[in-house]
């Protein structure tokens, strides 16, 4: 009877392994380091006149448009990633290279609407949202 | 079909003849929790962030372990020259040149362990055109307008010159996927 309940709870065991995640959990320092890292460093802070810096990036999210923003910009739209990975990758972004996490943080549902809104002048908005920010201290 | 049927129906018939149902439901509910828990486990979890990753095996017989052979596997997705056959080595710029900070960054598979590696090819730059070893694998590489995945342009970015030399391909940690351009 032993062996054959040991066959039964091996077979249960394989099966609940089945319904697990067949991919592997990608964290969001990995998508970061694949997609984001070559233009933005590892260290976040891009280089001058070329990429922004992503240091300070959660004063973005002070307003709507801003938290829009951080969605629509070209790099982060159209990273090759689905809208969970994607929403999870800036939800640690913006605590990894800012301060406040965003709150609430971002969906999958979100991402999804303003991804599909591309910017016809990225450069333009982030000048404005920034000139409307603290001129204290603006990223670079 | 049947035979299968048979055996599925003797073992189970066999099992309820010689065993109480709440010890079978209790063993039942300790194999599907501890299934369940399982993946949630932290085992070997470590590996995959690229942070904590550790290095790349290089024990690779042949042109894949060579570093100044185009067929070296960190260079699966290379266009220009190799830096380890200009004065440097395949992760060090030669002397009197700077590594751009700014790369081109993808994914190649290591033959040694049959892992997908993450690997920055970084341009060294700031004098003229090495001129050896010149190679162009371009796996995994897209059109200008995929920038980030492009070769052809100049990644002298973020240097005080843009005047190309040669290309290091270095390993940032291991690749839970390979990019998805592949």
């Amino acid at each position: 009877m032993r062996a054959e309940l040991r066959r039964l709870l091996l077979a249960v065991w394989c099966v609940s392994l089945i319904g697990a995640p067949a991919v592997a959990e990608v964290s969001p320092r990995h998508d970061y380091v694949l997609h984001c890292s070559g233009c933005h460093r590892a260290d976040g802070t891009g280089a001058p006149d070329d990429i922004p810096s992503l240091i300070g990036i959660d004063r973005f999210l002070r307003s709507p448009e801003g938290r829009a923003y951080l969605i629509r910009a070209p790099g982060v739209a159209q990273a090759p990633v689905s809208d969970e990975r994607l929403a999870a990758l800036m939800n640690w972004v913006v605590v990894e290279f800012g301060a406040d996490a965003p709150s609430p943080g971002y969906t999958a549902v979100e991402v999804g609407v303003w991804r599909a809104r591309p910017l016809r002048d990225p450069t333009e908005l982030r000048a404005r949202l920034l000139a409307s920010d603290a001129p204290s201290d603006e990223p670079r | 079909m049947i035979l299968l049927d048979r055996w599925f129906e003797g073992m189970t018939r066999g099992l309820a003849r010689r065993s109480g149902r709440r010890s079978f439901l209790a063993r039942l509910g300790l194999g599907l929790v501890g299934g369940a828990a399982v993946p949630l486990l932290p085992v070997a979890r470590a590996a995959q962030d690229p942070a904590r990753a550790g290095a790349a095996p290089e024990n690779i017989d042949g042109p894949a372990g060579d570093p100044q052979d185009c067929e070296y596997w960190r260079y699966c997705a290379i266009d220009g020259l190799l830096c380890s056959c200009c004065g440097g080595s395949h992760t060090s710029c030669p002397p009197g040149t700077e590594m751009a900070p700014v790369t081109w960054v993808g994914t190649c598979r290591n033959p040694a362990d049959g892992k997908d590696y993450i690997i920055s090819y970084n341009d060294c730059c700031g004098k003229t055109f090495c001129g050896r070893c010149f190679c162009n694998r371009n796996e995994g590489e897209r059109p200008a307008y995929h920038w980030y995945r492009n070769n052809d342009i100049n990644w002298c970015y973020g240097t005080k010159s843009q005047i190309y030399h040669c290309s290091v391909a270095v390993v940032l940690g291991v690749a839970v996927e390979g990019q998805p351009e592949k």
